[in-house]
C-alpha cells in the first residue's frame, strides 16, 4: 500500500513535469528537449540552499524558481529566436549543459555522487495539493488570450505575426511559465526522495514528457495527465513487467502515433459542463 | 595545437561524419530529425560483435576487420527495412504533420535501446583486438591503426554514397523526393522505394558507424545517444546539405579533441554548448545549408 | 490626404528584380486596386507593406507615420491587417477563437488575472467573445462559432479570414485575392460584403485581384504592376480603355484580327 502511494507521488511530480511540456510543447509547439534540467536546477538549487546554507524550507522554494527563472531566461531568449530545428538543439544542449556542470562542480553539488540527505519536507498530500494548483494554472493560461495566442503560432507562425501576435514574446513567457513550474516540481522531488543525481534528467527524460502530452492528445490538459498515469504510473505499479516496462511503454506509444495520431484524448478537455451532460444522460437512461 | 591532436580531431570526425550523413539523408527527404540512428547504430554494433566472433575461428586481421564491417553493413541495412516499414510508412501514408515522424523515431530509439538493455546489458562486452600493430607511425606522428582504418573507411563509404547520390537513377531520385515527395510522386516516383533506397543507405552508414563507435568505445547500451553528434554535426554543416554534414562533422570531431585537450572531457559539453549557441546566432543556416524563405 | 502611402518600394531576390521602384497611395475611405499578370509582383507588395520582407528601397507611410521597417506585428498594430491568398487559418483554434486571437494582442490585462482568475480577464474575454460573435455574424458565420476551421467550405474560409482581419481593428485592410475560388455568386457576395465593411468601419482598403468584376465595380483607383513596374494607374474606365494593359495581360493584337 505505501509502495502505491510513492508511486502515485512520484507519478504526481511528474505530472507537473508534463505540464511544463505541455506548455512549451503542446500548447506552443516549441520542442524543448531540456525541460527536465529545469527539474534538476529547481531540486538543486533548493537542496544546496537546505543543506549547506540552511536557509528555511519555505524561503528555498521561491529561491529556487526564481533560479529557475534565470535559468529560462537565459536560454529563452535566444532560443525564442531561433528556427523550429534549432530549438531542439539549443535546448537539448542547455540540458547537457547542465548536468556537466553539476557533474563538475563535486565540492558544491556532490558531483557524480550526487546530493543525499536531503531532509523529507514533501509528501502524497503536497504533491498532488500542488498538481491541482499547477492544474488550474495551467486551464487559466490555456483559455486565455496566451493560450489562444499560443496555439495560434503553432499553428501558423507567419499568419500569427501577420495578425498583430508578438510572437517572440509570447514563446518567452510561456517558456518561463515552464521553467518556474518545472523547477518547482523539481524542488518537490529533491525533498521526497531526499537525493538527487545529475544525470537523472536528461534529454530523454525531455523526450518522454514530450512524447507523453502528444499520446495524451494533441491539445488536451486532460489528456497529459492521464497519459502521465497511464505511461509512468502504470507501468511502475505493474512491478513484475519491470524488464520489459520501457518496451511496453514504447510499443504503446507507437500504437497510438500509428492508429490514433491525434493522441488519447485528441483535444478533448474534462470540464464541468462535460461532466454534468454525462450526469444528464445518465438519468435519462434510467 | 598539434599535429597528433588535429590527426585525432580528424579521424574522430570521419566518425561523426558517418553518423552525420546518415542523419542527414533522412532529414532531407523527410523533413525530420530521425533519432531512431541511434539505436540502429548500436544494435549494429552488437550484431557486428557477433559476427566478430564467429567469423574469429577462420579469419584474422584486415579481413576479420572486413568480414565484420560487411555484416554490420547488412544488419543496418535489415534494420532499415524494417524500421521504415513498421516505424514510418503509416505516418508518411496519413500525412500527418512532422511532430509524428520525429515521435516514432525516439520511441523506436529508445526501444532499440532497451530491446539491447534485455538481451546484452549485465555484461561488459568489447570489440576483439583485430590486428597485432596498434599504433602506425606516419611522417613521426603516431596515429592509432584503429583511427587510420576509421578514416579510410570512413571516407570510401561517404564517397561512394556522393558517388551514389550524383551519378545514379537512385540516387537523382532521392535527391528529387528532397524536394518535394508528392511532386516526385506525382512526376511517376514510386515513393516508397526511393524512401526505402534512403532508409537502407543510412542503414549501411549506420552500421559502419555503429562498429567504429563500439572499436572506439566500448559496447554500451546507451551507445546510440551518440546521435546527438550527428545532429550537431549537421546544424553547423547547415540542415539540407549531405556535404555540408560531413564538414560540420569532421569540424565538431577538431573541436571536441581541442576542448577535451583544454577543459577536461568533463567540462568539454557545455563549451561545446556555448560554441553552438554562438554558431547559431552568427550564422543560423549552418556552412553550407539552405535557408528557405516563408513566403506569405 | 492618403491612409497609406507607398513610395518608390524596390525589392529583389537574388538576381530578380520582384518590385522596381513602385509607388502607390489610398486615401481615406477609398478602394484601391492593384491588378496585373501572375508573377507581376503584387503579393510581394503586400508582403513589402507588412514586413513579411525587408524592403531594399522606399517607405511606407500609414497615416503620415512611418511603418517600414518595423516588425510585423508592430506593423499590424499600428491598423494594417490583410489577408492571404492561401488561406492561413489556425488550425488547432475553432473558427470563433482564430478571430478572438486578432483582439488579444490589444488585451491589457497580465499574468497574475489569469493565474487569480480576475474579474478583470473575465470581464474582457467577454468583450473579446462578443465582439467576434458580431464579426462572425456580419459575414455571414453566425451560428459555425464552435466549428473547425478546415470544416468549413472554401468560400466560407475567406470569410473567416476576413472577420479576423477586422478583430484587429484595422485602418487599412490589405485583401489579396480575396475572391479567388469562388463561384460567380459567391463572387457578388462577396463584393457586397467588402462594400459592407468598408462603409461600416470607414476603412481603407488595398485589393489584389483576378476577377475584373471585383475589381471594376469596387475600386475608385487601379495600379497595373508588369513585372514589378507600375504599368499604369486610373479609374477602371481609364484602365479598361489602356491598350499597354490588355497587350500586358492578353498579348498583341495580330494584324489577321485587324479586319
Amino acid at each position: 500500500m505505501e509502495y502505491i502511494f510513492a508511486v502515485l507521488t512520484f507519478t504526481g511530480i511528474t505530472v507537473i513535469g508534463v505540464l511544463g511540456s505541455y506548455l512549451v510543447t503542446g500548447l506552443t509547439g516549441l520542442f524543448s528537449f531540456g525541460q527536465a534540467a529545469f527539474f534538476s536546477v529547481g531540486a538543486y538549487t533548493s537542496a544546496m540552499l537546505v543543506k549547506n546554507l540552511d536557509v528555511p524550507f519555505l524561503l528555498a522554494v521561491p529561491a529556487a524558481m526564481a533560479v529557475g527563472l534565470l535559468a529560462g531566461f537565459l536560454v529563452g531568449y535566444p532560443t525564442v529566436r531561433l528556427r523550429r530545428d534549432y530549438i531542439s538543439l539549443v535546448t537539448f544542449g542547455f540540458g547537457e549543459a547542465i548536468i556537466a556542470l553539476l557533474n563538475n562542480s563535486a565540492n558544491l553539488t556532490g558531483g557524480a555522487m550526487g546530493l543525499s540527505g536531503i531532509p523529507q519536507y514533501t509528501n502524497f498530500a503536497i504533491v498532488w495539493g500542488s498538481v491541482a494548483v499547477c492544474l488550474a494554472l495551467a486551464v487559466g493560461y490555456k483559455h486565455s488570450k496566451y493560450g489562444r495566442q499560443c496555439l495560434a503560432l503553432r499553428a501558423d507562425e507567419l499568419a500569427a505575426k501577420a495578425m498583430g501576435i508578438n510572437v517572440n514574446r509570447i514563446k518567452l513567457v510561456t517558456f518561463l511559465f515552464a521553467a518556474a513550474m518545472t523547477s518547482y516540481a523539481g524542488v518537490l522531488y529533491a525533498f521526497y526522495t531526499t537525493y538527487v543525481e545529475p544525470g537523472a534528467f536528461g534529454w530523454i527524460v525531455s523526450a518522454e514528457w514530450i512524447i507523453i502530452v502528444f499520446v495524451g492528445g494533441i491539445n488536451s490538459l486532460t489528456g497529459s495527465v492521464f497519459a502521465t498515469l497511464l505511461l509512468t504510473g502504470l507501468p511502475e505499479m505493474l512491478r513484475f513487467a519491470s524488464e520489459w516496462r520501457i518496451a511496453v511503454y514504447c510499443v504503446i506509444v507507437l500504437l497510438i502515433i500509428n492508429y490514433r495520431p491525434i493522441g488519447i484524448f485528441g483535444e478533448f478537455e474534462l470540464t464541468l459542463k462535460w461532466l454534468r451532460q454525462l450526469g444528464k444522460k445518465g438519468v435519462k437512461a434510467s | 595545437m598539434s599535429i597528433q591532436q588535429l590527426l585525432n580531431g580528424v579521424s574522430l570526425g570521419s566518425v561523426y561524419a558517418l553518423i552525420a550523413v546518415g542523419f542527414a539523408l533522412v532529414f532531407n527527404i523527410l523533413k525530420f530529425s530521425n533519432f531512431a540512428h541511434g539505436g540502429v547504430m548500436t544494435l549494429t554494433a552488437y550484431i557486428g560483435l557477433a559476427a566478430a566472433l564467429f567469423f574469429s575461428t577462420w579469419l584474422s586481421g584486415l579481413t576479420l576487420f572486413a568480414a565484420t564491417l560487411l555484416s554490420a553493413a547488412l544488419a543496418g541495412a535489415l534494420v532499415g527495412i524494417v524500421l521504415e516499414r513498421m516505424a514510418f510508412r503509416r505516418i508518411r501514408n496519413n500525412n500527418s504533420p512532422v511532430i509524428y515522424y520525429f515521435i516514432s523515431s525516439i520511441t523506436m530509439g529508445i526501444l532499440m535501446e532497451n530491446i539491447v538493455t534485455i538481451f546484452a546489458s549485465s555484461t561488459f562486452y568489447s570489440y576483439p583486438r583485430f590486428f597485432e600493430l596498434t599504433v602506425v607511425n606516419i611522417a613521426h606522428v603516431n596515429i592509432a591503426l584503429t583511427d587510420l582504418l576509421m578514416l579510410v573507411f570512413s571516407s570510401v563509404a561517404l564517397m561512394i554514397l556522393l558517388w551514389v547520390l550524383y551519378r545514379t537513377r537512385i540516387g537523382l531520385a532521392i535527391r528529387a523526393l528532397s524536394f518535394d515527395v508528392n511532386t516526385a510522386n506525382l512526376m511517376g516516383m514510386d515513393s516508397n522505394r526511393v524512401v526505402m533506397a534512403t532508409f537502407i543507405a543510412a542503414g549501411i552508414l549506420g552500421g559502419i558507424a555503429g562498429v567504429f563507435l563500439g572499436i572506439n568505445y566500448t559496447l554500451y547500451p546507451q551507445m546510440g545517444q551518440l546521435i546527438v553528434k550527428g545532429f550537431i554535426a549537421s546544424v553547423i554543416g547547415g540542415l539540407g546539405s549531405i556535404t555540408g554534414a560531413m564538414i560540420g562533422a569532421v569540424l565538431l570531431g577538431v573541436l571536441e579533441v581541442t576542448l577535451i585537450g583544454a577543459v577536461g572531457a568533463g567540462l568539454a559539453p557545455v563549451f561545446v554548448f556555448i560554441v553552438m549557441l554562438v554558431f547559431l546566432l552568427v550564422r543560423p543556416r549552418g556552412i553550407s545549408g539552405v535557408i528557405v524563405q516563408e513566403k506569405a | 490626404m492618403s491612409r497609406l502611402e507607398a513610395k518608390n518600394l524596390s525589392k529583389a531576390f537574388g538576381g530578380v528584380q520582384a518590385i522596381d521602384d513602385f509607388s502607390f497611395s489610398v486615401g481615406e475611405r477609398q478602394i484601391v486596386g492593384i491588378i496585373g499578370p501572375n508573377g507581376a509582383g503584387k503579393t510581394t507588395a503586400f508582403n513589402l507593406l507588412t514586413g513579411v520582407y525587408p524592403l531594399d528601397q522606399g517607405q511606407v507611410l500609414l497615416d503620415d507615420e512611418q511603418i517600414s521597417g518595423l516588425p510585423q506585428y508592430q506593423i499590424t498594430q499600428k491598423g494594417l491587417a490583410r489577408t492571404f491568398q492561401n488561406i492561413r487559418l489556425f488550425k488547432g483554434l475553432n473558427v470563433i477563437e482564430n478571430v478572438m486571437t486578432a483582439a488579444d494582442p490589444y488585451s491589457s490585462y497580465n499574468l497574475a488575472d489569469v493565474f487569480l482568475y480576475s474579474g478583470r480577464k473575465r470581464r474582457r474575454e467577454n468583450e473579446v467573445r462578443d465582439m467576434s460573435r458580431s464579426f462572425l455574424t456580419l459575414v455571414g458565420l453566425a451560428g459555425y462559432e464552435e466549428e473547425k476551421p478546415e470544416n468549413l467550405p472554401y468560400g466560407l474560409q475567406r470569410k473567416l479570414e476576413l472577420a479576423r482581419a477586422l478583430a484587429s481593428n484595422p485602418r487599412v485592410l490589405l485583401l489579396d485575392e480575396p475572391a479567388a475560388g469562388l463561384n460567380p455568386s459567391e463572387v457578388q457576395d462577396f463584393i457586397r460584403l467588402i462594400r459592407t465593411v468598408h462603409e461600416k468601419f470607414a476603412l481603407s482598403v488595398l485589393v489584389i485581384e483576378h476577377r475584373m468584376e471585383v475589381i471594376m465595380t469596387l475600386c475608385a483607383n487601379i495600379y497595373v504592376l508588369n513585372f514589378g513596374k507600375l504599368l499604369a494607374s486610373g479609374t477602371p474606365s481609364e484602365i479598361q480603355n489602356n491598350s499597354e494593359v490588355t497587350t500586358a495581360y492578353i498579348g498583341e493584337e495580330d494584324e489577321a484580327c485587324l479586319l
